[in-house]
């Protein structure tokens, strides 16, 4: 047995600079066997760098990394893994045709003496890692049939079988439920306890405050807490992360007119909403609030026209409304951030430009031709008011952050003139800056009167940001309340209850 | 003027133009005024249909079936020329709107039946060609028209007038992908489906006019084909849809989708055209300019892909050096 206080792996001093970016400097992290550790920062901070040094993608420049005192070098993933560090990234890297157990032994199958796969020994061997895991997943299930959690299981019991001693998470649970939150964390604290080092990274304060042991915090890419130094509590990590204190992280503006901009009466759809009402204010944002799959995502895609209602009514401004298309939806004047910016967000093929203006082609064309003039000047104002970075309307857009992403897709909805906008998940995997400019868009949207339907599972965003808070559980509408009458608690009880009525 | 100047067809162009001058140095007969106009004439027929098969990369899918669908239309041509009596401008003029109608066909198909645009272009490869020989017991129709072999080989001012159709519709092309909304709602539909959904775009709709833009221009080089040989057969147009497909691809365009620049297609159909000319200029057996031309893809696609890596390594070494 090594001393106590010497580290599993110690990261001393490493320097690593990317083309006109010094990503991380003179980074130093301690990581200990049978301990959780936070590893948090704003996006860009370097955490990713460090991530991928520890994982033998990008080798430092400068600097050392030393296993149980011996200095080692890793300048592959493989070599990475043959020391017994595992990654799990944002991206799974499981085959999702292959079962369960072929993807715990990827690449590493055992053979039988002819050199065929050895499936007896490859089951067995799965059955045992997940069962010590208390993973309840069969090892012949195809992985492409389990749920996001379930494939991120396969991934930690594919860590453990390989050996790791040292298990990196990148944002593990920005797929996830609450239930199934759990269920990581509980697998990851009998990791702990087992002896395994973990490194966890994620931008969920709360989350992270609730399972960490210990937090190193980066920013601009130097550690500005180390371990030890900090106390485990969202405001001072938040605090270290932003580099000073935020009072009003919710800065919230009440702009609700009397006046109604859209009513939903009892509406219904195949995809499993049905009597869903509401009225919506001019300036007011109404909080959708649930779990995941209680049916928020679904009464977004009714609203704009994706898919279609079986039953009831959707009026904007008094004039009730044939949704067939998105183009319909647009058209009355809506307008949808779906969850997923990379999937059905965000064109990687256009600069910003175009990904502001994609929803505007017919406002910005006349006799088929485009006004190229007018879209570069409506776009380059939109992003010096949003303070996009520099030069953001003319880069692909691959190139900007998270953040600015998010920032240009919310653009395309205040270029299109909506007048009710719908946002589901709007700051999931945006840092606190970001975070604080889209509750400020969301104030400006407001009071030009512009109506807003948030969809969040920040719980305490949602509460924070909504004028009043609908309550969604198995595809309709339970309760609408004011967010003073509801606590996280209410809302977390009210997704999980059985019944279909809130305790009220 | 800078939005049509981009850097993806730099490398390309810069390309063609150093081969130009290597075969222009070493052949002889290259720059013989007969030699160049020969070139236009030999350009002409895959850079126009090349510009369909591009469009509708750009939006996402593949167009397999243009080289059959010359034969077919050669055909109709000729039946409706020959058998029907149809006057010459009436008959080309029906011809292309037939070539529009089978290309919107093929639009539809993969676009509203979701049938992947490869399988039903595959199968148009297959099929059409089948049906162009069901035209007058399979055999080729000769001397269709007095008037008809002028369209390819009469002269404007000197110039062969196919110069001035790739003029005209690649300037088109330029234009309609650059400036319109149409263009703009092409690369958004091969760049990101869903989200051109989300924005309110007709998807469907996008990619089968894409596939009737394709269609138009097969019957553009259908037309062109018929002219050159006055005459239609059911064999003309063989692997012209690869040809097609590996002048955009020898210009840089990227089969993905979603991007590129439309004269890419162009400057690598002038690219091949060029090699393969100073290579029958010099004599070369067929067999060898085949494997030539595949060589030249290789190239062409490996130096674009290895771009980024050599573009870094340049950048690793100045670093050393400071």
């Amino acid at each position: 047995m090594p001393p106590a206080d010497e580290p599993l792996w110690n990261v001393v001093e490493v320097s690593k600079t990317y083309p006109g970016v010094l990503a991380n400097d003179r980074v130093s992290i301690r990581l200990m066997a049978g301990r959780i550790h936070g590893l948090m920062g704003e996006n860009g901070c370097g955490k990713s760098t460090l991530i991928r040094i520890l994982s033998g993608v990008h080798p430092p420049d400068s600097g050392e990394i030393r296993r149980q005192g011996k200095r080692v070098n890793m300048t592959t993933p493989t070599e990475a893994r043959a020391q017994g560090v595992a990654t799990v990234f944002q991206e799974f890297s499981i085959v999702r045709t292959l079962t369960v157990a072929e993807n715990v032994f990827l690449g590493r199958w055992p053979r039988t003496a002819l050199g065929l796969i050895d499936w007896n020994t490859m089951r067995r061997r799965s059955r045992e890692v997940l069962a010590e895991l208390e993973i309840a997943i069969d090892p012949d299930a195809i992985t492409a049939n389990l749920s996001v959690a379930q494939q991120q299981l396969v991934e930690i019991a594919k860590a453990v079988a390989a050996d790791a001693q040292l298990i990196i998470l990148d944002e593990p649970t920005t797929a996830l439920g609450v239930d199934e939150i759990d269920l990581l964390h509980t697998l990851l604290r009998r990791m702990r306890d087992k002896g395994h080092a973990i490194l966890y990274v994620s931008h969920r304060l709360d989350e992270v405050t609730a399972l960490v042991d210990e937090v190193t915090v980066l920013r601009g890419g130097r550690v500005v807490a180390q371990a030890g130094e900090i106390a485990i509590e969202v405001d001072a990590i938040v605090n270290a992360m932003i580099g000073g204190s935020v009072k009003d992280h919710y800065p919230k503006k009440c702009n609700t007119h009397p006046e109604v901009a859209m009513s939903v009466r009892s509406i219904s759809t195949v995809r499993g909403i049905h009597d869903v009402s509401f009225t919506l204010h001019k300036g007011e944002v109404l909080g959708l609030g649930g779990v995941l799959g209680s049916g928020r995502t679904e009464i977004a895609r009714a609203l704009f026209g994706l898919d279609t209602l079986t039953d009831g009514d959707v009026a904007v401004a008094g004039r009730s409304l044939r949704l067939r298309s998105p183009a319909d939806a647009i058209r009355a004047g809506l307008a949808l951030v779906t969850e997923n910016r990379k999937t059905d967000g965000l064109f990687f093929n256009f600069a910003g430009r175009a990904n502001m203006s994609s929803a505007s082609l017919p406002r910005l064309s006349a006799f088929g031709f485009l006004d190229l003039k007018r879209e570069d000047a409506e776009a380059a104002a939109l992003a010096r008011e949003l303070e996009l970075s520099h030069g953001a309307t003319d880069k692909s857009v691959v190139h900007l952050s998270g953040g600015n992403q998010q920032k240009v897709v919310i653009a395309r909805w205040l270029l299109s003139d909506a007048r009710v906008l719908i946002l589901d998940e709007p700051t999931q995997g945006i840092d606190i800056g970001a975070k604080l400019a889209v509750y400020r868009l969301i104030n400006r949207l407001t009071a030009q009167g512009c109506a807003i339907v948030l969809i969040s599972s920040d719980h305490e965003e949602l509460l924070a940001m909504s004028d009043r808070v609908a309550v969604v559980q198995k595809g309709t509408i339970v309760d609408i309340r004011a967010p003073q009458d509801l606590t996280t608690a209410d809302l977390v009880r009210a997704a999980t209850l059985r019944s279909g009525r809130t305790a009220a | 003027m800078r939005r049509y100047v981009d850097a993806q067809l730099l490398g390309p162009f810069a390309a063609l133009i150093l081969v130009t001058l290597v075969i222009a140095l070493t052949t002889e007969r290259f720059l013989d005024p007969g030699n160049l106009s020969n070139l236009a004439l030999q350009v002409a027929i895959v850079a126009l249909i090349g510009i369909g098969s591009t469009v509708v990369v750009f939006s996402g899918g593949i167009d397999l079936s243009s080289g059959s669908m010359v034969a077919l239309l050669t055909m109709i041509l000729a039946t409706a020329i020959k058998s029907f009596g149809v006057p010459l401008w009436p008959a080309l003029i029906g011809a292309l709107v037939i070539g529009t109608a089978i290309g919107a066909l093929n639009g539809v198909l993969s676009a509203y039946l979701r049938i992947p645009s490869f399988i039903v272009t595959l199968a148009g490869l297959i099929a059409y060609r089948g049906l162009a020989l069901m035209f007058n017991a399979g055999s080729p129709i000769f001397s269709l028209h007095p008037g008809l072999e002028p369209v390819f080989y009469g002269t404007l001012f000197g110039i062969p007038l196919p110069f001035f159709y790739l003029v005209a519709f690649y300037g088109a092309a330029t234009m309609m992908m650059m400036n319109t909304r149409l263009g703009r709602e092409i690369y958004a539909v091969g760049g990101n489906p869903a989200a051109a959904k989300l924005s309110g775009i007709n998807v469907r709709r996008v990619q089968t006019i894409a596939f009737a833009i394709a269609g138009f221009m097969t019957a553009v080089g259908a037309v062109l084909m018929a002219a050159r040989l006055n005459s239609g057969s059911p064999n003309y147009g063989q692997t012209l849809e690869l040809q097609a497909i590996a002048a955009a691809v020898v210009g840089g365009a990227s089969l993905a989708g979603g991007r590129g620049n439309i004269l890419s297609t162009l400057v690598g159909a002038l690219t091949i055209v060029i090699v393969q000319n100073a290579l029958n200029l010099n004599a070369a057996p067929a067999a060898v300019q085949n494997v030539i031309l595949g060589l030249i893809i290789l190239v062409a696609v490996g130096l674009d892909m290895w771009r980024t890596e050599i573009a870094h390594t340049l950048a690793r070494l100045f670093k050393g050096r400071r």
